[in-house]
């Protein structure tokens, strides 16, 4: 019987969600809770006959990268990240390239959990330092001050990984200067991957019911722009900047229409052309799973007008931008065409459109979503 | 066998908005038995919801009753109703003529108003005879005694004997019927004479086409005889001929003094003027009636879709809108800015915001409305004179010798506390002191010329505010004047945006231009580049601000690849902009027109 999820060869990411923090930022909206009593143990197994359920469908596939993120994946103790990798191993494949990356937060990253992941196949950590003043981490609930953030980069570089950070901008109270700062301690704390987030305020979350007022953030964003590269960080990514070689792979995976599968509550996946997602809580994900069926609450599959216009938002995420013969060899060369029709309303100072590529500028990064948003 | 022309008594029921009209209407129909107090939907009388909502009446529903008064007799009532506003005082002054006594209501609590006023005078200008009623009388704060002096010193009627009425509770309702009876004159007319009837209103009926409602003066009007309209000389097939009551009841004839309506084959319902006379084909009256005038509209704006391809759209609603009004006139017009729309003309401010309501409601078109305008005189340097209307109408600076505009004369009563604030409004709105008179110790009559321009940006709401609520008004329209006029042209990133003109006393074009362009900035949103924006009059700029270009813009985290989401969020960001108007590659929402025509108005000092 031919099965839809399964072409020949495939590779595939993975993304894991790990639903649990110590305690919930302030401005934090995501799905993730803190835990109680056994939670913990009983989720691993719930993650593992949702495991199950895609593996029956699809045989044990490669993965070309796998991304444990939350939540705070430092939440799990050594037994319990004992296993998760078990659970991984059991159901899917790594080679000698897959990129394996785990989140961490500073406060529960231990020089255990470091020891366990080298010894399985984790190639990056990403911390969520956010920032190095503790004033602005203080305002966004973090449980780390900016001593520990330091600490955590060091001993997750000494350990041999890739090591990236995220990093807030736009806070409340953040002034262009102590944004400066932050910057240039990332750009000298040895780090090979730096992500830019500019906080949002998210309906229920306490920082937004304080309605606190926000700086504009774009200068904030522009100087980086022009920072990082200075310092060899290359911005790749609307968001993201990295030495060379060090590009997340699984990141560059989403823009490039790659697919992947999200397990966990509330995770995203994207297969054999079908977008979909994971019921959101704790609660009915255990239910869905413990009923024996997948977590799957919502799914759908685009017509090839917008699926066109989709691949090129997410391109276009990309320093690389749309890679335009391969986008007419996919989508039709009317389909770039039309694209081309909606672009040309903006300026050369905003995007770029040479033989090859259809990019945006720095100029027409900052102003992404306006951009997106006409041809979306 | 015609009714004996004694036994009918045709009559109209006048007031202010909110004096008891619709509510006094309602309890005659029902004391007469003439509706089902169960079928009784309130307010009978005004049938469009719009209508209902604004307390006002419009179209006009002429209603049969059979009375048996107290001297034993059958007697047929015909009430024909009127529409309460100014802008629609030629219908009321038509409705009148087909009638011989008007009943006059007065809210006993508040007075006489102008609408009062304005209505009794067109009524004693056709010699009716005026019933005065007091209404409301059963209210605490009734003051019949000093109704009863105002209605005699301001109108000249004498109301000592007038009805007291609660229309709501029904006192005094068998009373006011008795007096239809005994002081309304019963029509005259001659059978024999050559057919003369006169077209009070026109509808259209989904089954019967266009329905005109008529008064016979004189002669028959029966099925199957050839019609002729005097006005537009038209001949028809008179297919039907019957009565209201309130529902549509055909009869075989209509006779001298009767009202009722004819089905003929007229094809739409432009060719039914209101006013025109009705003759038999074969033997032409004399004379048509008299009072027939073509009814002009005095203001005008532009419609246009707030999605382009929606034109047929907004073409279809319309043309199915003027089936029922033959008041709104429109032709297509193209704006630079807006594309293609329909420049709309209307008796009045109210008339033009209820036909916009009744387009987005009853026939769900969205549309942008460009500022009202009137019509304006422009006499050339080479001696022509040409109708601007619309501010694009406007010809070279250079090639205009001279400007007129319509005025009116303004009758506006208040308690005498206001009368300062409301003179100083009057000025300031280019008003022309006319006079000023006590209709009683506190109640003053305040007489202005003004520019109609003026009177319909925004006088109604200013006068409320300052008066608050206290005032009424009136007008007349009295010709046209020079004056100092000047088009104020908008410029939006260097282009004029025609939408924005707009023509203003040479005294304003600063203010205004500093208003316009100020509220733009505020409703334009940042885009991609800087926007400047201009007033300009001719070639001279006369106020200049800048909208920055975008700068706030949110890099949010995508967790866990959820991309569905975004695409979401863009998408709605996408249909956020698609309602906004392009003029160029400037994007100006709905709001931005709408507000428009608010600053124009608001921010004159």
């Amino acid at each position: 019987m031919h099965n839809p999820f399964e072409p020949p060869n495939r590779r595939l990411s993975l993304y894991i969600h790990i639903p649990f923090c110590e305690r919930k930022c302030n401005y934090c909206a995501f799905d993730s809770v803190v835990p109680s009593a056994d939670d913990c143990d009983v989720y691993l197994e719930l993650l593992n006959k949702e495991l199950e359920w895609w593996s029956s469908r699809i045989n044990r596939p490669l993965l070309s990268t796998c991304y444990i993120g939350g939540g705070t994946p430092t939440v799990l103790g050594c037994a319990q990240w004992e296993r998760l990798i078990q659970i991984i191993d059991s159901h899917f494949y790594f080679d000698d390239t897959s990129e394996v990356t785990v989140e961490a937060n500073p406060n529960s990253l231990s020089g255990a959990h470091l020891h366990l992941w080298r010894d399985w196949r984790i190639t990056r950590v990403s911390i969520g330092v956010q920032s190095f003043d503790d004033d602005e981490l203080k305002i966004l609930g973090r449980l780390h001050n900016a001593m520990q953030a330091r600490e955590a980069i060091s001993y997750a570089l000494l350990s041999g990984f890739s090591v990236s950070a995220d990093f807030m901008f736009g806070l409340p109270g953040q002034t262009f200067l102590n944004w400066g700062r932050t910057l240039r301690e990332a750009a000298h704390s040895g780090l090979h991957h730096i992500s830019l987030y500019q906080l949002s305020l998210e309906e229920g979350t306490p920082l937004a019911a304080q309605s606190p007022k926000l700086p504009e953030g774009y200068e904030s964003y522009r100087w980086a722009q022009w920072y990082l590269p200075h310092k060899n960080y290359m911005q790749y990514e609307i968001s993201n900047f990295a030495l060379a070689g060090h590009e997340s792979q699984h990141n560059l995976n989403y823009w490039r229409e790659g697919e992947y599968l999200g397990m966990g509550p509330s995770a995203a996946g994207y297969i054999a052309g079908w977008r979909y997602k994971n019921t959101s809580g704790l609660k009915k994900y255990e239910q869905r799973i413990g009923a024996g069926g997948s977590a799957i609450a919502s799914g759908e599959r685009l017509d090839a007008y917008h699926r066109s216009r989709e691949a090129a938002v997410l391109a276009l995420r990309t320093s690389a931008g749309i890679a335009r013969e391969e986008y007419c060899e996919t989508f039709g060369k009317s389909a770039e065409q039309s694209l081309l029709n909606s672009l040309n309303k903006f300026s050369e100072e905003l995007v770029t459109i040479t033989d090859k590529n259809i990019m945006l500028t720095r100029k027409g990064m900052r102003v992404a979503n306006r951009i997106w948003s006409e041809i979306v | 066998m015609y009714l004996e022309l004694d036994r009918i008594r045709n009559f109209s029921i006048i007031a202010h908005v909110d004096h008891g009209k619709s509510t006094l209407a309602d309890r005659l129909l029902e004391d007469t038995g003439t509706v089902d107090k169960r079928n009784m939907k309130a307010q009978l009388l005004d049938m469009l919801d719009l209508e209902r909502e604004r307390g006002i009446t419009i179209k006009l529903v002429p209603v049969r009753m059979n009375y048996k008064a107290k001297d034993g007799k059958e007697y047929i009532l015909n009430l024909i109703d009127t529409p309460g506003h100014v802008d629609f005082s030629y219908e009321v002054s038509r409705s009148l003529a087909a009638c011989e006594g008007a009943v006059l209501v007065v809210d006993s609590t508040q007075g006489v108003e102008a609408q009062t006023v304005a209505n009794s005078y067109l009524a004693v200008d056709l010699d009716l005879a005026i019933l005065p009623v007091l209404n409301k009388i059963d209210l605490p704060s009734a003051q019949p005694d000093r109704v009863r002096k105002e209605i005699k010193e301001i109108i000249g009627i004498d109301a000592d004997d007038a009805a007291l009425v609660s229309a709501k509770t029904g006192e005094g309702v068998p009373d006011v019927l008795e007096r239809i009876v005994r002081d309304v004159p019963p029509p005259f007319g001659d059978t024999n004479a050559p057919l003369q009837a006169l077209i009070f209103d026109s509808v259209y009926d989904n089954y019967k086409g266009v329905i005109c409602y008529v008064r016979v003066v004189n002669g028959t009007l029966n099925a199957g005889k050839t019609i002729h309209f005097m006005a537009t000389k038209q001949d028809y097939e008179l297919d039907e001929v019957g009565v209201f009551k309130p529902e549509m009841v055909k009869v075989d004839e209509l006779g001298p003094g009767e009202v009722g309506y004819i089905a003929a084959s007229v094809k739409t319902i432009t060719e039914a003027h209101v006013g025109d006379t009705i003759t038999d084909a074969s033997r032409h009256a004399a004379a048509p009636l008299p009072g027939y005038r073509k009814v002009k509209p005095v203001v005008f704006c532009g419609y246009f879709p707030v999605e382009r391809e929606n034109i047929n759209q907004l073409r279809e609603a319309l043309e199915k809108l003027q089936i029922n009004d033959s008041a709104i006139s429109f032709e297509p017009e193209n704006s630079v800015a807006l594309g293609f729309g329909f420049r709309c003309g209307f008796l009045g401010l109210l008339h033009m915001e209820i036909s916009k309501e009744r387009l987005n409601r009853e026939f769900g078109v969205d549309l942008v409305a460009t500022a009202p305008n009137v019509v304006y005189q422009i006499v050339l340097t080479n001696g022509e004179v040409i109708e601007a209307h619309r501010p694009s109408d406007f010809p070279d600076p250079v090639k205009i010798q001279e400007i007129r505009e319509p005025y009116i004369k303004l009758s506006i009563f208040m308690p005498d506390e206001f009368v300062g604030a409301a003179m100083k409004l009057c000025q300031d709105k280019r008003g022309t002191y006319v006079g000023m008179d006590y209709l009683t110790p506190e109640r003053v009559r305040l007489a202005y010329n003004m520019p109609l321009a003026e009177f319909i940006l925004d006088f109604n709401d200013k006068l409320k505010s300052v008066t608050r609520g206290y005032a009424s008004l009136d007008y007349d329209h009295i010709g046209f004047r020079a004056a100092n006029l000047v088009k104020v042209d908008v410029l939006i990133q260097d282009e004029p945006v025609d939408a924005f003109s707009f023509i203003c006393h040479d005294d304003q074009a600063y203010s205004r231009g500093h208003a316009v362009v100020g509220k733009l900035k505020e409703l334009i949103p940042r885009q991609l580049f800087e926007i400047p924006v201009q007033a300009a009059v001719g070639k001279k700029v006369i106020v200049r601000m800048n909208i920055k270009a975008v700068r706030k813009d949110v890099l949010a985290k995508c967790y866990g690849g959820d991309i569905t989401r975004k695409r979401k969020l863009l998408e709605k960001q996408k249909e956020g902009k698609k309602r906004m108007k392009q003029v160029g590659r400037v994007s100006i929402p709905q709001e931005a027109f709408l507000a428009f025509m608010d600053v124009t108005k608001t921010e004159d000092k």
